[in-house]
């Protein structure tokens, strides 16, 4: 079954997401990697510090700090954003920031040592460096990790990640505007299942 | 023999016809494509009622099965029965490798063949590894992908398709995969012998499937997991990632294309 082994890592430890060990050096005039970097750092700290509903607190505060959220919804939900009420809008980014809070705090909890080592910096004409890096594992084949960094007017934000070419927003813009086109076509069905999830 | 030969070239003769059409097909779907639109799915409700049938299937009998081969059975065994597997598929690999404009990487796989049938014994340890050839696994779909041009953004990949068992595919995709099976060398023998399908082919496939599982386990479970449309989740992973490896080979060092999807995105926005 060779078509089968391509999406082999798709997704595999999207823990590496987070998960990582910086590569310190070389990183100086470089703050997009900077950012990654000690984003990894971080996470590896609450991982072995916290465990439970401590750990899913400290990793909603990385993820609020270091990555743009609002950015991150606005762009999972395409072209329903602007169909949305602002009420709906703040529900739905609510939501979102706890269902990846959670995801994430669970991911870690397969944490066994993986290193990151953070490669080159790429920087684009519309404002967006992408930071590669790579995921050493103990056993098997290395995973490749893209970082997708803007300026926002606070600082550099990560906006999103790509584990082996999956691009966490794109697909969950897929997985959203499939729900939201079952459901009528409208958005509150989504955010009343987003807040269901987290609320369990 | 001559029957078995007839069989052969009734199966190549079977995928170039499926090729062709599934070139027609891919011809079709270029226009206007920018990369950031959702995978295209016109056969979306069969493909639902298939992706339906894996899952009760996976759920009942293979996930079990690769829970219990990934917990239960020795790492080194484990690792051993992919080298195997692995193996068996290094010739499709050096085949596409020279189609995809690569012989010298061809060359190294096939070298990778010879060294472990022999000295990594019939392909169970990956000796050719620790003499620096690292192992390289393509196949046709992402050739035809590379050879479909500047035109076609590799996110295109004909129509989606959720094909039994093996799962989500695409008409490039599933024409690769029916093109590796006709010139694969350890299947085309089988047929040709008369290989004894119970002692070789069904092992095999079967060995695959668990392996596969088993290393997919922890991607498709939180896909899954963080999904409201979990259908809708693994379509997209799965055209990003096969878009992925089409584009590191097609344009290693221009990223020009990527750059442009990624604004298109911003369009639509």
């Amino acid at each position: 079954m060779p078509l089968l082994a391509c999406r082999r890592l798709a997704f595999r430890l999207a823990v590496g997401a987070a998960v990582a060990f910086a590569a310190a050096p070389a990183l100086a005039n470089d703050p997009a990697a900077e950012l990654v970097s000690t984003t990894a750092a971080q996470a590896i700290d609450i991982i072995k510090t916290t465990t439970g509903a401590q750990r899913q607190a400290a990793i909603q505060q990385v993820l609020q700090t270091k990555f743009d959220l609002p950015y991150m919804a606005q762009t999972a939900l395409g072209t329903h954003w602007a169909k949305a009420t602002p009420e709906q809008q703040a529900r739905f980014v609510k939501a979102t920031e706890t269902a990846e809070a959670k995801a994430y705090s669970e991911r870690f909890g397969q944490y066994s040592g993986q290193t990151l080592a953070i490669g080159k910096t790429t920087s684009r004409p519309n404002g967006v460096f992408i930071v590669d890096s790579r995921l050493n594992q103990t056993n098997g084949q290395p995973i490749k990790l893209e970082w997708e960094v803007r300026q926002v007017p606070a600082g550099l934000r990560i906006t999103d990640v790509k584990i082996e070419g999956v691009s966490m927003v794109i697909t969950r813009r897929s997985d959203f505007n499939s729900y939201i086109q079952q459901n009528g076509g409208k958005v509150q069905p989504l955010i009343d299942e987003l807040e269901s999830r987290a609320a369990r | 023999m001559i029957a078995s030969v007839f069989k052969v070239a009734t199966r190549v003769r079977r995928s170039v016809a499926a090729t062709a059409v599934a070139a027609a097909l891919l011809g079709g779907c270029a226009v206007n494509d920018t990369g950031a639109s959702e995978v295209w799915d016109p056969i979306e409700t069969p493909n639902r009622f298939i992706f339906a049938i894996n899952r009760t299937v996976d759920v009942m009998a293979i996930r079990p099965l690769a829970v219990t081969y990934r917990d239960w059975v020795p790492e080194k065994a484990q690792k051993s029965v992919r080298n195997l597997l692995d193996n068996l598929g290094e010739p499709v690999t050096a085949i596409n490798e020279v189609f995809q404009g690569d012989p010298s990487r061809a060359g190294t796989t096939m070298a990778r063949f010879l060294v472990n049938s022999t000295l990594g014994l019939a392909g169970l340890f990956d000796v050719a590894a620790m003499f620096g050839m690292e192992r390289t696994k393509t196949d046709a779909g992402q050739t035809i992908g590379i050879w479909a041009g500047k035109g076609v953004e590799p996110e295109n990949g004909g129509f989606y398709l959720v094909l039994p068992l093996a799962g989500p595919s695409n008409a490039r995709d599933a024409t690769g995969l029916m093109i590796d099976y006709a010139i694969d060398p350890f299947q085309i023998l089988p047929i040709a012998f008369n290989w004894d399908w119970w002692y070789y082919s069904l092992p095999r496939a079967g060995l695959n499937a668990i392996d596969y599982r088993s290393r997919t386990m922890f991607a498709l479970d939180d896909i899954e997991k963080n999904s409201v449309d979990y259908y809708a989740a693994l379509r997209s992973a799965y055209t990003q990632n096969r878009a992925e490896l089409i584009r590191a080979k097609r344009d290693k060092t221009d990223t020009k294309g990527e750059l442009g999807r990624r604004d298109n995105l911003a369009l639509v926005r």
